[in-house]
């Protein structure tokens, strides 16, 4: 394994009785994105806090930056920008005013990233305005770029997307994207819209009501999940008239098929290598416009992660 | 927690940002002027103004003798002989009434304010979920609380001070016909003013603290911390009956005592409140 930004082994955390973390490990190599995924309540945002130093875990050991959260946490908190769900700004100050003060609070000495952030996020026009007249979206680009004022080497982002207009979830992709590339910032990102994340992740930790259900690359997880491979396929085929009726299954080269439209069927492989020669066979008697794999999306791969209950570890 | 030197850039970046935030809340602006107008302006015109109107004359012989036997039974000194000095009953009243009687009402100013301001300044950062974001920056708990302490004590000293100023003015203008020299202030003005004042305000300030620090919402950090202003009232009835008289000595000994409690009370915050207690309790 690389070197880890983030290591945390068999951590536990229990509020008012209830177990909210059990024995959940995860590694975060440094330079790397990873996506901390799972539905609400699944205990991403107690790890985002665990790893921050701003409560305490009551089993498990933890290293960020090569420090425990919980008796170092200060370097931790220095090293780190965070976009917390709430973003956390002061409604009654400016857009500006509010990095003035987090960027002191965060010993930035040169306030010269402030006008690029504004910039960068599209908030300069809007710069001297009360944040509480900002709309959800402004308000989450601004936490974010607050989140980045000291040029943090890790950042937290929990659900950075919540509230942004789909130009806005494309411009915060792209930048962190760009940022993770040309600075090597680690993020650990929390978010439960799995398919904005594809595009920046580099490896995925699933959690389940407290318990890791499963984590690795996107190529690692379909290869321990995925029982099987869903090809659409536009073509000219005629699979028979007894399967020609939509919905309906027959079999073709020996794969199950169905006809999901006209001049679209469905096929259910056992692996990627049944593609060929399927296709080969296909093509032979008519003509192919395109074929997709539609269950290798990281919410299918989750789905099928989720009800097979996780065990296949990878 | 840390023992290094608290962070001077960080408590100071927490106290302006709080200060900014008072002065653009007309809420707290209002809460805060009223208090000091009603004080320093309304009280004094009326009162010297009933009292240079007064016909000592018409004054039963009861009530001549309980005002004389107030100034005789003052501790013998220089106020006893500067009142003893005044040409009539009519100038020693007032010049005790402005000076003396009207004291503890300057002590509920600063308490008032004070009270208000911290209650806003802590449980309004949970409120807005603002504190959260405190907890996950790299700052000391122990400089975010100086910061705290810092935004309520300037606004406090500031409408407390301002207050004093005022009243001096109404109390001179109006009673410099009378008396022909400024009466406003004594020297017991300045030790109350730079001494007590101060420590009252620092108590007042952290025990909001340590009570915002754990009840739920503004008002009923607000309603718990209305109790300090109780000591306060006692002093005010006590120094009215005559039963007590604030000597410089005495406001000496009070206001060092506050400010040992400050110390301990000070301890107590940010021993008890470390960063996970805080956000555990505080932040949902």
């Amino acid at each position: 394994m690389k070197d880890l930004m983030i290591d945390a082994q068999c951590v536990s955390k229990r509020f008012d009785g209830q177990q909210v973390l059990d024995e959940v490990s995860l590694a975060v190599p440094r330079g790397e994105v990873v996506g901390l995924l799972g539905s609400n309540g699944s205990g991403k945002t107690t790890m985002i806090r665990l790893l921050n130093g701003v409560i305490n875990r009551d089993g498990g050991a933890m290293r960020v930056g090569g420090h425990d959260p919980q008796t170092d946490g200060t370097p931790i908190r220095a090293m780190s920008g965070i976009l917390t769900e709430g973003a956390g700004l002061y409604h009654e100050l400016s857009g500006r005013d509010n990095l003035d003060f987090f960027a002191k609070l965060y010993g930035v000495a040169d306030r010269a990233p402030i006008g690029q952030l504004l910039d960068q996020f599209e908030l300069t026009a809007h710069q001297h305005k009360p944040v509480g007249q900002y709309s959800t979206g402004m308000k989450k680009r601004l936490g974010l770029a607050k989140a980045l004022l000291h040029e943090p080497q890790l950042l937290f982002l929990d659900e950075p997307t919540n509230g942004l207009d789909p130009e806005g979830i494309q411009m915060v992709i792209q930048y962190l994207r760009d940022l993770n590339r040309e600075r090597g910032t680690t993020i650990l990102l929390c978010s439960h819209v799995l398919h904005q994340l594809e595009s920046i992740c580099h490896r995925y930790v699933f959690l389940e009501q407290g318990k890791l259900l499963a984590s690795g690359t996107q190529q690692e997880l379909e290869t321990a999940y995925m029982q099987h491979v869903v090809l659409r396929v536009e073509t000219g085929l005629d699979i028979g008239e007894a399967a020609g009726s939509e919905g309906a299954i027959a079999a073709y080269a020996g794969h199950p098929v169905r006809q999901i439209e006209p001049g679209v069927l469905e096929f259910r492989l056992p692996s990627k290598n049944a593609i060929s020669p399927l296709l080969q066979a296909i093509l032979a008697e008519s003509w192919v416009h395109a074929a997709d794999i539609t269950n290798r999306s990281l919410e299918a791969l989750y789905f099928e992660i989720r009800s097979s209950g996780g065990e296949r570890h990878v | 927690m840390s023992k290094r030197r608290w962070n001077r850039e960080i408590v100071w970046a927490i106290a302006q940002k709080d200060i900014r935030a008072i002065t653009r809340s007309k809420q707290i602006w209002i809460g805060m002027i009223a208090l000091p107008l009603a004080f320093c302006l309304v009280l004094p015109l009326i009162l010297v103004l009933v009292m240079r109107n007064l016909d000592v004359a018409s004054w039963s012989a009861d009530t001549v003798t309980f005002a004389e036997d107030l100034i005789g039974g003052l501790p013998a000194g220089d106020l006893q002989s500067f009142l003893l000095a005044l040409p009539s009953l009519q100038h020693q009243m007032l010049y005790m009434a402005v000076n003396y009687l009207i004291t503890p009402l300057f002590l509920l100013i600063p308490v008032i304010t004070a009270g208000l301001i911290a209650a806003n300044s802590f449980v309004g950062e949970k409120e807005r979920r603002t504190l959260e974001s405190l907890l996950f920056a790299p700052l000391e708990i122990r400089d975010l609380f100086l910061g705290k302490i810092l935004a309520t004590f300037l606004p406090t000293m500031v409408i407390t001070y301002g207050g004093f100023l005022l009243y001096a003015v109404v109390v001179n203008a109006l009673a410099y016909p009378m008396f022909g020299q400024l009466i406003v202030p004594t020297w017991d003005w300045a030790v109350l003013m730079l001494w007590l004042i101060p420590s009252v305000v620092l108590v007042t300030i952290l025990l909001n603290v340590l009570i915002s620090a754990r009840v739920k919402g503004f008002q009923e950090a607000q309603q718990l911390g209305g109790v300090i202003v109780l000591p306060v009232v006692a002093l005010m009835v006590g120094q009215l009956s005559g039963a007590l008289l604030l000597s410089a000595t005495l406001i000496g000994i009070i206001g060092g005592v506050l400010f040992l409690i400050s110390f301990l009370l000070l301890r107590t915050i940010t021993k008890r409140n470390q960063r996970h207690v805080l956000f555990e309790k505080q932040v949902h």
